[in-house]
């Protein structure tokens, strides 16, 4: 090779680069998730800059308020929160992007001091993606089982009820039915003792694979499941109603019946499994918004999942904290994204995309 | 492997055909009497089909034409029992019957059974297994999530037919027949098929079960003009080699003509004539089968004779008194808008119209269409 | 002038037509009374009631009697008159945002649509991404640090946050719209993007957006809803806070105080499901096809 190829070479990759990027489907993806994940940094990092009452202000304020010099509370706020107040906005940024890229996400400043952030998270995590994704999946199955019976009954008096009792109870907030049922289940009927409907384990359980804490693990999720599905249960079964309606009016479940097959096979591998694939997408998107609900349920049932270290650190304004659990949740619904779009293409062989190589 | 698919056809046309021949049998395959089928709509009730009778005997091909509207493809669903709920069948019978005593047929043995009477699975088992219906939108015809094996493999199954290697190759050896590519076309998704061969695939699935009966509702009509030509060709063809009856619904008359052996023609819901195919086309004899056969154009008629019919088809739920054509005819008379024709004899017994005037229409119409064509 | 009456007149008559089809309608006309009634009574009823401005201390937790219809609450104010004024404010945010969050969407997902190419691509990356972040808790960190104080800045919240689904449903009916005869025959008379969108597309579009802003009112309450019980939006006394405070105050296990914690939380459900009846109604006026699913 000459010596000039060999100049034209880096540039020559980098287009390369580009286009692999541009035409495989799952490199694009994965640019694409990491993008959002940036955004979702970046406009945190700057609203919490920007927006009047600034943390760092607040902060000052406050430990000028304990008897601290303004300098001392500057120095002390800066090094709590690893910012040098004096540089420039870009300094900060680039500072925080490299820390993040080492995996770190700061120290807590008020909840649990100099605790990193990435251990309060991992400690309250799973507990959050157990109760909401149970819950989820409960809820959709059963939506999707109610929302074919509909859709196959539609107009009679079952579908008339069901498709009104889901849409009701789509809009009533998820605090307001959390509420209810500790005061139908647990004051008034005392079906469910009320130390079950606080915390997520009872004191004493240690976690593993043993049937006590199985059992108790349920125990305490049993009432706080029972809101997110109560309150997600409406929004999949109008879908599926919705989705059936429109599949049963497809061609080939005309032909399928003249073909002669079996109801039930029409029913699951015909008018079923084409119909719930619009559902699979909004899947992984109503994970967020479950996730965002969870502040409010956990709040009310002392579950020990994020949504309850999140409204901890916003009654003590520990923004870190809140930094940390945003960053966290947008990664676990990318991904929960990126495993929906895997499954719809396993699902539907229309956009089944053959990844890597030709 | 490719040497068999080179010699396949002409073997196994032969080997199927045989066993068909051994009862001798006179009765109709399908015998269609007084079929009344109604929708339910919120302004009245939509005459879809109205008091429609007719035969298909044993082999034959019969066409059912007339333009959108007239109630063809409500009597191709009608048929197979798939009307949606909103229809009505008022009264009518569809009698069937299975010329060789087949085994697990619906009709126990060389019976008559009336398909409006059947219920669950016996009625699953009629469809396809006995009467097999290759649709108007067969672009859709197939689940898009499964596999073309999987589909014939779930016919199949769900009338206890051959299974696995078999399948395939009895599929194989129906994808030749229709021209296709059996390595390509059986593991493929429908979504990885052309139009044109959806279509041929969903015939050869048609004709997995051998039905006697196959119903075709505008088979060719969202394909190109040389895919149209291609399934034409393979139907003629499927005609020469297998024994089944057909009912072909269809608004092209030239198709008709090519594939049929009996035209039906159809308007507002009843038939108004009923003959062999070439009486149909020579000698036609009520106004409205006259109108739309001028209304083809030919290659010897110039363009400015191509006449179509004036005004268009009546409003199904408030019909027109008397002859439900007369509002459209050159030739209406003062009975012809108070009472309305039956189907009746004309020339012969084999050629039937519903036609006060039908010999005055054979008179001036035919005369005109054949001046201009001269 | 005369041209603008007559579109007017017709408007009239769309939207007379649609209250005598809502009257037909036993579930919509029900959604429309109570949803009427409840906002009447919010706006009307502080006029002509005087405010529980006073506690008493000697009526505390009362449960509901003919003294007091529907009970005390934990300052021993009567909850018929907190309830009469605590909605007003909840309705205002509502509509607000309502609107605000229809007008976001109905622009981005137009436009988008409209345009096309990378105009769309751009807008609907945005909007993609603004629908994967989880926003509900984005919103309740940044309402801690901007100070919620009035009706206006949490209504521009709310559609803030609320505007992403929508307009991707907006884009997808506009797209269908485009290729409606009369859209491109307006398209080659180049009577310009925004004759064509506002003139054209729009008024075929409006009970599409009607039903759509009602939606956004429903999920604007729901938000609402939860920020209050968060402590976040620290104003006024409105059903979201009296409940709120009543639940603080341990009324959950006060057989007395069940009142004061069941009153202001029946308003808003009520109001929510009057909401979501009104617009399944509408729904099913404009598209009767999703009804009867044929």
């Amino acid at each position: 090779m000459s010596s000039g190829a060999t100049a034209l070479r880096p540039k020559k990759t980098a287009r390369e680069l580009l286009e692999k990027i541009a035409t495989n489907f799952w490199l694009r993806t994965i640019v694409k998730k990491v993008f959002i994940v940036w955004v979702v940094v970046t406009l945190t990092f700057f609203i919490i800059r920007a927006l009047p009452g600034n943390p760092v202000e607040i902060m000052v304020m406050s430990l000028m308020d304990s008897g601290l010099s303004s300098e001392e509370a500057y120095t002390r706020a800066a090094s709590l929160l690893r910012i040098d107040l004096n540089a420039p906005l870009s300094q900060q940024y680039s500072d925080y992007m490299s820390n993040l890229l080492k995996g770190d996400l700061g120290d807590s400043y008020v909840l649990a001091i100099n605790k990193p952030v990435t251990t309060l998270i991992a400690q309250r995590l799973p507990w959050t993606l157990f109760s909401v994704g149970t819950s989820l999946l409960i809820s959709f199955v059963i939506g999707m089982f109610l929302g074919t019976l509909a859709a196959y009954r539609r107009n009679s008096l079952l579908d008339h009820a069901l498709t009104n009792f889901g849409a009701a109870i789509e809009s009533i907030p998820n605090t307001l039915t959390a509420i209810v049922l500790v005061l139908l289940l647990g004051v008034t009927w005392k079906v469910v003792p009320l130390n079950f409907m606080r915390g997520s384990l009872s004191p004493g359980i240690k976690p593993g694979f043993t049937l006590p804490f199985v059992v108790d693990l349920f125990k305490h999720y049993a009432v706080p499941g029972t809101v997110y599905v109560f309150s997600t249960l409406g929004g999949w079964m109008l879908a599926m109603r919705s989705s059936t309606i429109s599949t049963l009016g497809d061609d080939y479940v005309t032909v399928a019946r003249a073909r002669g097959l079996p109801d039930l096979r029409i029913i699951t591998a015909y008018v079923g499994r084409n119909a719930s694939l619009p559902l699979i997408t909004s899947l992984a998107i109503s994970l967020g918004f479950v996730v965002g609900g969870s502040i409010l349920i956990e709040f009310i049932f002392v579950y020990q999942g994020i949504g309850l270290l999140l409204s901890q650190a916003i009654g003590k304004r520990d923004y870190p904290v809140m930094q940390g659990i945003l960053l966290v949740t947008t990664i676990t619904v990318i991904v929960s994204t990126a495993l929906a779009d895997l499954l719809y293409g396993w699902l539907d062989p229309r956009i089944r995309i053959t990844g890597g190589g030709e | 492997m490719n040497q068999q698919l080179n010699e396949a056809p002409q073997g196994w046309v032969q080997h199927t055909a045989a066993p068909r021949t051994a009862v001798p049998n006179h009765a109709p395959t399908l015998s269609v009497k007084g079929l009344t089928i109604s929708y339910q709509a919120k302004r009245g009730a939509v005459q879809a089909v109205r008091n429609v009778s007719f035969e298909v005997q044993r082999g034959e091909a019969l066409a059912l034409i007339g333009e959108s509207g007239s109630g063809k493809t409500t009597m191709g669903l009608g048929m197979v029992r798939l009307l949606p709920s909103t229809a009505t069948v008022s009264q009518g019978q569809l009698l069937y019957s299975r010329h060789n005593a087949g085994n697990g047929s619906v009709t126990g043995g060389a019976g008559e059974i009336d398909v409006l009477q059947l219920k669950g699975r016996d009625l699953r088992q009629f469809r396809w297994k006995e009467c097999a219906m290759v649709f108007q939108a067969a672009l859709n015809a197939f689940n898009p999530v499964l596999r073309i094996s999987d589909q014939f493999g779930d016919t199949a199954r769900a009338h206890g037919y051959l299974q696995g290697k078999d399948l395939a190759e009895r599929a194989r050896q129906l994808f030749e027949l229709v021209r296709l590519d059996s390595e390509r076309v059986w593991r493929a998704y429908p979504h990885e098929l052309s139009g044109g061969m959806r279509q041929r695939v969903l015939i050869a699935l048609g004709l997995l079960l051998e039905p006697q009966l196959l119903i075709l509702d505008e088979p060719t009509t969202a394909l190109d003009i040389l895919t149209q030509r291609n399934i034409m060709d393979v139907l003629k063809e499927l005609r020469q080699r297998l024994d089944f009856s057909l009912i072909f619904i269809s608004h092209d008359l030239s198709l008709a003509a090519e594939l049929a052996d009996r035209v039906a023609t159809m308007y507002a819901g009843k038939l108004v004539e009923l003959s062999d195919v070439y009486t149909t086309f020579k000698n036609p004899v009520h106004p409205y089968t006259i109108g739309l056969i001028n209304a083809v154009p030919t290659l010897t008629a110039h363009k400015d004779h191509v006449a179509s019919i004036p005004g268009s088809p009546p409003d199904l739920i408030d019909l027109p008194e008397g002859c439900k054509f007369h509002p459209r005819c050159p030739l209406a008379t003062e009975r012809c808008r108070e009472e309305e024709p039956e189907l009746v004899p004309s020339t012969d017994d084999t050629h039937w119209v519903a036609c006060w005037n039908w010999e005055s229409a054979r008179a001036q119409l035919n005369a005109g269409q054949k001046g201009a064509s001269a | 002038m005369e041209s603008s009456s007559v579109m007017r007149s017709t408007r009239e008559n769309a939207l007379l037509r649609t209250l005598k089809l809502l009257a037909h309608n036993k579930i919509g006309l029900l959604g429309l009374i109570v949803f009427l009634s409840m906002t009447l009574i919010s706006f009307v009823g502080p006029l002509v009631i005087p405010p529980e401005t006073q506690a008493h201390v000697d009526q505390i937790y009362q449960p509901p009697s003919a003294a007091h219809p529907l009970g005390t609450d934990f300052q021993g104010r009567e909850m018929w008159k907190m309830v009469i004024h605590g909605g007003r404010d909840v309705l205002i945010v509502a509509f607000l945002a309502g609107i605000i969050t229809t007008f976001v969407a109905v622009t981005i997902g137009a436009v988008s649509a409209f345009f096309g190419g990378w105009v769309d691509s751009l807008m609907m990356g945005i909007t993609d991404i603004w629908l994967t972040i989880p926003r509900f808790l984005l919103l309740v960190v940044v309402a801690t640090l901007v100070r919620l104080e009035n009706v206006w800045m949490l209504a521009l919240f709310l559609a803030f946050f609320g505007w992403p689904g929508l307009a991707r449903q907006i884009r997808s009916q506009v797209l269908s719209l485009k290729k409606r005869e009369y859209v491109e025959a307006a398209q080659l008379l180049d009577l310009g993007a925004a004759h064509i969108i506002f003139r054209e597309m729009l008024p075929n579009m409006m009970s599409y957006i009607v039903i759509a802003m009602i939606n956004a009112m429903t999920s604007a309450i729901y938000s609402q809803t939860g920020l209050v019980f968060l402590g976040v939006v620290p104003f006024g006394n409105n059903w979201g806070v009296m409940f709120s405070l009543a639940y603080a105050k341990n009324a959950i296990y006060n057989p007395n105080a069940a009142a004061s914690l069941l009153v202001p939380m029946g308003a808003i459900i009520l109001f929510q499901i009057s909401l979501v009846m009104l617009s399944r109604s509408l729904e099913e006026i404009f598209n009767p096809r999703l009804r009867r699913g044929v």
